[in-house]
């Protein structure tokens, strides 16, 4: 069974300006942030969401989580729905997001895991345990005691992972995971990705990285302006060139990198 | 149930390790509680014995008063501050995302936030008591009632306080009314019967005037619960009407915020 379904998804964002309009210069008007998006993920399955900014990709992975609700069509998540059967939906959901410095930070890390595990309904007698395993994959066991006001950003990025994975969801939800992490971070967290869809679990990653598609992609889809542009399979042993161009070609953005590098190739 | 006891233990630990860790804000409220007490201390002698409302002397009537109307703010203020801190650190979407239901989240944290202040109002009452020797004559049946219906009354107010700030992101307003009018309004620092009729019909539709004067009367006169039935019945009908009415709101709030993606505007 697909665990995450999406039929004919859109969602508007209206905005409305102040009502001493005459003071500033703020615009109204709706943005349309996602324009009848249809598809769906099986179980074990790890969906690369690739796009430019302003495509969609977070807001499908909020309507996912429940942290939005669409305008039309559906979202089915494990079955349930996320209008009418939101509250089912979050059991089997974990999300973590880029711009992490959603923590209370006169907390330590595992207090601040110990609080979400018990809105996450994370059995007692399991808890300790699968907090002490989800700081160790994130590289943050030494730091379980620190308040998370003294983190830096990689660090915050590293605690929201855990925290996502700290109730075993059936659907992970991934924004730019890697953004702030360092290269043997990243790399370490890469495996685990891969190790949780072994055991079955989708996962949903949203990333601007052509590398991460491809070391733990099986699929991915393309979005731009809220429309899904492409979707395809990502091979195993396809190379970055190769997902880049494809990329490129559909988006028609311009390549900066590649021109840059052609630029100081003719230079030496 | 457990899961239920489960989460509103993790919610006021949280609060508790917050709140202790904030050393200075901690010893800050103490402090500037301490010196409102000696205030009215040092006002109602100077007004002199003769002032006596509701047969009261005038410094116990200051501190019941104040102590119960500092309750009703600092609680609105504190649960307030809550949803306004999780807006702007981003908590606020993780929380509606975990598998607690968003209305039995938000009630569990107005618990929290409203057992430290009621652990701050009977350190004022007992620091009134020890230190300036308040006259105290309680019933604690009476007091008890009309300490757990002026809680529910406080929760409404403070889930209504959030909902204006899930709304319109302007929270602090309520606060505003309850620390300016209601003040003035409510019976704290003189009788309601001193004011002009209509301010005076004006008070009684505002349920804090009932919950100051019920445990004034509970606390201060001693009186039965049976004395009490038109204080008491007052305060369990606004209960009654406006915690349903808040948690209503709230829910229609977080919703409307989920649909226009507004949950984390502050």
């Amino acid at each position: 069974m697909d665990q995450v379904v999406f039929e004919s998804v859109r969602k508007v964002f209206r905005h409305r300006p102040a009502l001493f309009n005459w003071l500033g210069r703020e615009r109204g008007g709706e943005t349309n942030a996602l324009k009848n998006l249809s598809f769906s993920s099986p179980a074990g399955e790890v969906l690369v969401l690739l796009g430019p900014n302003g495509s969609g990709k977070t807001t499908a992975l909020k309507l996912i989580s429940t942290m939005l609700l669409p305008d039309a069509g559906s979202v089915r998540v494990t079955g349930f729905e996320t209008v009418r059967e939101g509250g089912r939906v979050r059991q089997q959901v974990g999300i973590a997001v880029a711009t992490e410095r959603s923590f209370f930070p006169r907390l330590s890390a595992r207090e601040n895991l110990e609080f979400f595990a018990a809105l996450d309904e994370v059995p007692r007698r399991e808890r300790q345990q699968r907090i002490d395993e989800v700081l160790g994959d994130t590289g943050l066991a030494e730091q379980a005691d620190t308040l998370v006001m003294k983190f830096s950003s990689g660090m915050y990025q590293r605690l929201g992972i855990a925290r996502a994975l700290v109730k075993r969801p059936a659907v992970l939800l991934l924004d730019e995971p890697t953004r702030s992490l360092d290269a043997a971070t990243t790399a370490h967290f890469w495996t685990t990705i891969r190790q949780l869809a072994e055991e079955q679990t989708t996962i949903l990653l949203a990333t601007h990285n052509f590398a991460e598609a491809v070391a733990v992609g099986d699929r991915l889809l393309l979005l731009q302006g809220g429309e899904l542009l492409a979707e395809r399979s990502i091979r195993s042993g396809e190379s970055v060139e190769e997902l880049r161009s494809f990329y490129f070609s559909l988006t028609q953005e311009v390549d900066k990198a590649a021109e840059l590098t052609h630029r100081a190739g003719r230079a030496s | 149930m457990t899961l239920l006891v489960d989460k509103l233990r993790a919610i006021l630990r949280r609060d508790l390790l917050t709140a202790v860790r904030h050393r200075t804000g901690f010893a800050m409220t103490a402090l500037g509680l301490l010196i409102q007490l000696a205030a009215f201390y040092f006002l109602s002698r100077a007004i002199g014995p003769g002032f006596r409302p509701g047969g009261v002397e005038y410094f116990p009537f200051l501190l019941v008063g104040t102590g119960v109307y500092t309750f009703f703010v600092m609680s609105t203020q504190a649960f307030l501050s809550t949803v306004q801190e999780a807006q702007q650190t981003g908590t606020m979407e993780v929380l509606m995302t975990t598998s607690t239901a968003p209305a039995e989240l938000v009630v569990l944290s107005s618990i929290s936030a409203f057992a430290g202040n009621l652990f701050s109002l009977v350190g004022y009452l007992f620091a009134g008591v020890a230190l300036f020797r308040a006259p105290i004559h309680m019933n604690l049946v009476s007091c008890l009632v009309v300490l757990v219906l002026s809680l529910a009354i406080a929760m409404a107010l403070g889930l209504a306080a959030a909902t204006i700030q899930v709304t319109f992101q302007k929270g602090a307003a309520l606060v505003w009314l309850l620390s300016s009018g209601v003040w003035f309004l409510s019976g704290t620092l003189f009788p309601v019967a001193s004011l002009p009729r209509p301010l005076a019909v004006l008070a009684k539709l505002i349920p804090i005037t009932h919950a100051v004067d019920g445990m004034r009367m509970a606390l201060l006169r001693g009186e039965p619960i049976f004395a009490m039935v038109p204080t008491v019945g007052a305060l369990a009908g606004f209960s009654l009407v406006l915690l349903p009415l808040a948690l209503w709101g709230l829910t229609v709030s977080l919703r409307r915020a989920r649909q226009n993606g507004t949950l984390s505007f502050y």
